[in-house]
């Protein structure tokens, strides 16, 4: 292969100096007289963030951070031998390992050859041919794999609890009801790989004994039941569905039911209540779904993620994957990382990577000129994490210990626009919407808290409301009946903890530190800034702002509905927003 | 298609292995069909037509670069595996006729590179 | 619709589904998706052909965000609230949206011709922030994108294309 050098400025704030730099470079190459063997590209993202100009050599994989114009003879050297310029060597750091998402974006999910090609099925025919249903579930107990679901129960274990209630149907449901706002993790697996979770609850399948099996997908997702139901045709017509299974004494079939967008069917027990065609209540367990699940059978339910991951375990077996992770927490994780994040999208890192690095390594930090504030996991069942722990490696329990969750996945960024307040509303709000009403505790108290934040946002607040939502919140985790109204006071409380000095900034001096909570905005305009443009007299849509362009402009605080229009159409920054 | 054995497996698997054509693979997941792929992959395969280019047009899933999107990954044999990130009309073209006829990687529309 | 012929037309939605345990959901979802709604007397209908109270119907739809009881206008506005796109802006296009076409989330506009809603995360949160017009999923909106969009599905934008 012909050498490629790939150039890119990788500095966040400032001018772009790629093409500058790759002038320079190109001088050097034509001096040489290797500017016709030599490709010379430049990048318009790199993948590495904050470390200057970077450079990196193909096919010698040879990457080269914070290089100085005087540093292009030596490369252009080192290019030519092939060993490393080694002032600027840099080892790539943060780099994803791709498990679940393996085939996504690499195979045409509509396609079964293309899954097959890239093993697919294989692990499914090694099961049916050389494993027992034990022995497969054997295998899942070492690979450590847990539940990618939020909960992060051991899959092995829960196959085995399903495998071992007696019953004469038992049932594997994949749970693709993905509630979390801001996050689509399964919903690029569906779409982009719908066999290996097909192969995956396949195998569940036959290690539990069940014969029949249902995806739950959500309505608003068309183009992943489309997919499904796709790749569930292409099953039958090659008998990797139906009785016998290629070949085997095994018989399996599935069906997709959908959601109809309610958050609470994300729970399990609601989950069931909604196949089964009714409103989607919660029950209290015990009896869990493994004894007692979907009209009245042992079931398993396991996310689509989770599935994902069961094909590779048993083609490359538990011990592989055993390796890969921490101590507690094997495997990778998906995260979709969004919000004010410069390189928004799913990443997928081993277990026990930091936040830093996947925050700001991999998805690049900040949107320019911003910087990042925190992070927020696991939606409305989970909390925020203050840039100042960001070395915190993700797994189930050192997330938790942070007073978050793992959750599906989700992994908002928030920047310092954002008022901790404002977002603990919209999460509070999020569930409040979305409570079933089947408890007292979930249905009044969120109902209750989310006045309190809502009086605190607008600037009505007393200190003693504080109290009042950390009491509220107790009662709903101690006494609600599902998951969702035990883990919907958690943005509070985390935000609480670690965010006090925020409420109390909203509470005692009726402000708000992050300009977001429109009552207890004020905006002025400068004389000593202001140009007399007349722009702020336009915008305003109440007529709150009177003057002229010899006199300048005043705003009416009386008539101003705090909109913040005039503030965004100031060229020289003369509105003052506090 | 009649009903696969575990040997149909690994004989299907070897024969498409061995394919070693050069191919072009378009995101073709919520994301990148929100973001224009559809437009993407029609210019691509006229494109190909035009300038008669021995080349594979596929369609994929989500690699998970979604502020990207619409993203095209392109192998050419004896050139560096890239994503072509936001890729409009004249994007597409400039892959078709420089990359893939020409064998010259497109400035400034690279969003990552495959390293292995 | 004369009754006989509503019947039979719910009776072809329903009969695929027919003898198969919890189906009144996935049922539910055909008939949406022939009519855009609910209407009352296809429930009607519905209760004598899966032999369901018509109560048991009613709880159902009116748990479920999804299924609406009153006909939606000819495109469907949504405006994703998703955590990603609330951040980065959905509050101010629903704003936007409510002020231009005036209605609120959850109403027609008087012409028929927009119905506005707010969406729990569409999944393209990459693209943030997201409107869906139909089928068509707007990605990066910005607030003064709205009235170019929406001018694109208006009835004289219409009326042009179909001349």
């Amino acid at each position: 292969m012909a050498k490629t050098v790939f150039i890119k400025d990788t500095a966040i704030t400032g001018k772009d100096r790629t093409r500058d730099f790759y002038g320079l470079f190109l001088g050097v190459l034509r001096e040489k007289g290797l500017d016709t063997t030599i490709q010379l590209v430049r990048l318009a993202d790199m993948g590495i963030y904050s470390a200057g100009i970077a450079v990196r050599v193909l096919p010698d994989n040879h990457l080269y951070t914070q290089v100085g114009e005087s540093d292009i003879a030596g490369i252009v050297e080192s290019i030519k031998t092939g060993q490393p310029y080694q002032p600027r060597l840099t080892k790539q750091a943060s780099t994803q390992m791709r498990i679940v998402l393996r085939n996504c974006g690499v195979i045409d999910p509509e396609k079964i050859e293309d899954y097959i090609a890239h093993d697919g099925y294989h692990a499914l025919a090694r099961c049916l041919t050389e494993l027992t249903p034990e022995q497969v579930i054997q295998e899942m107990k070492t690979s450590g794999l847990r539940g990618r679901g939020g909960a992060g129960f051991p899959t092995g274990m829960k196959w085995e609890f399903t495998r071992k209630s007696a019953g004469d149907q038992r049932y594997i449901i994949c749970n693709g009801d993905e509630g979390d706002p801001g996050a689509y993790m399964d919903r690029s697996v569906l779409e982009g790989d719908p066999h290996s979770v097909i192969e995956g609850m396949a195998i569940g399948g036959y290690a539990i004994g069940a014969s029949k099996g249902f995806f739950y997908i959500r309505a608003e997702y068309p183009l992943a039941i489309e997919r499904i139901e796709k790749a569930i045709k292409q099953c039958h017509d090659n008998g990797l569905l139906g009785s016998n299974i290629l070949g085997s004494q095994f018989s399996f079939d599935v069906e997709i039911r959908l959601g109809a967008g309610a958050f609470v069917c994300g729970e399990e027990t609601a989950l069931l209540a909604s196949i089964e065609g009714k409103r989607g209540y919660p029950s209290p367990r015990p009896p869990f779904p493994s004894v007692k699940g979907l009209w009245g059978k042992p079931t398993c339910i396991n996310n689509v993620e989770t599935l994902a991951n069961i094909p590779v375990i048993l083609f490359k077996g538990g011990e592989w994957f055993s390796k890969i992770g921490t101590e507690t927490s094997k495997g990778t994780k998906v995260f979709a990382v969004t919000g004010k994040v410069k390189r928004s999208g799913l990443v997928e890192v081993p277990m026990g990577t930091t936040i830093e690095d996947i925050v700001y390594g991999i998805s690049g930090g900040a949107m320019s000129g911003k910087s990042v504030k925190a992070i927020q996991t696991g939606g409305p069942s989970g909390g925020v994490i203050p840039k100042d722990y960001f070395q915190t490696r993700v797994d189930y329990e050192s997330l938790q210990k942070m007073g978050s969750i793992m959750g599906s996945g989700g992994m908002i960024v928030m920047d310092e626009d954002d008022c901790m307040i404002d977002i603990a509303k919209f999460y509070l709000g999020f569930c409040v919407d979305e409570s079933c009403g089947k408890c007292a505790p979930c249905r009044i108290g969120g109902t209750q808290m989310l006045r309190l934040l809502e009086k605190i946002s607008e600037g009505r607040g007393v200190p003693k409301d504080l109290e009042q939502l950390a009491m509220i919140s107790r009662a709903m985790q101690k006494a609600s009946l599902c998951g969702l109204g035990q883990t919907a006071p958690n943005p509070v409380l985390s935000t609480l903890n670690y965010y006090r000095a925020e409420y109390d900034a909203h509470v005692n001096d009726k402000k708000c530190p992050a300009c977001k909570c429109s009552k207890l905005l004020s905006f002025l305009i400068r004389q000593d800034k202001c140009v007399k443009c007349g722009m702020c007299f336009k915008a305003c849509p109440v007529g709150a702002i009177s003057g002229n362009r010899e006199k300048g402009y005043v705003i009416d605080q009386e008539k101003c509905i705090r909109c913040g229009q005039c503030f965004e159409v100031c060229k020289p920054a003369a509105v003052l927003r506090q | 298609m009649a009903k696969l054995t575990k040997n149909d497996l690994h004989s299907l698997k070897a024969k498409y292995a061995a394919s070693e054509k050069n191919w072009i693979k378009v995101g073709f997941s919520t994301c990148g069909i929100a973001a224009g792929a559809q437009k993407v992959y029609d210019v691509l395969c006229d494109e190909a037509r035009k300038n008669n280019a021995e080349i594979e047009i596929k369609k994929c899933g989500c690699v998970g670069m979604c502020s990207a999107e619409p993203l095209v990954e392109v192998n050419v044999k004896g050139l560096p595996r890239v994503f072509y990130g936001k890729v409009d009309r004249e994007t597409a073209i400039e892959i078709m006729e420089k990359h893939v006829c020409g064998n010259l990687l497109v400035n400034d529309r690279i969003y990552d590179v495959k390293v292995n | 619709m004369e009754k006989a012929a509503l019947e039979q037309e719910v009776r072809q939605i329903a009969d695929s589904w027919k003898g198969k345990d919890g189906n009144l959901i996935m049922v539910l979802h055909q008939i949406q998706n022939r009519y855009g709604y609910v209407p009352r007397n296809v429930s009607l209908v519905l209760s004598e052909i899966l032999n369901v109270p018509l109560a048991r119907i009613y709880e159902v739809i009116t748990f479920y965000h999804f299924f609406r009881l009153t006909p939606p206008g000819k495109h469907t506005v949504s405006v994703c609230m998703g955590t990603a796109c609330y951040l980065k802006g959905g509050p101010e296009l629903l704003g936007e949206l409510e002020h231009l076409l005036c209605v609120k989330p959850g109403e027609s506009t008087k012409d028929g011709q927009f119905y506005l809603e707010v969406v729990r995360c569409l999944g393209c949160c990459g693209l943030a922030p997201v409107v869906k017009i139909g089928d068509k999923v707007y990605g990066g909106v910005k607030k003064k994108d709205i009235s170019g969009i929406i001018a694109h599905y208006s009835k004289e934008a219409e009326a042009k294309a179909a001349a």
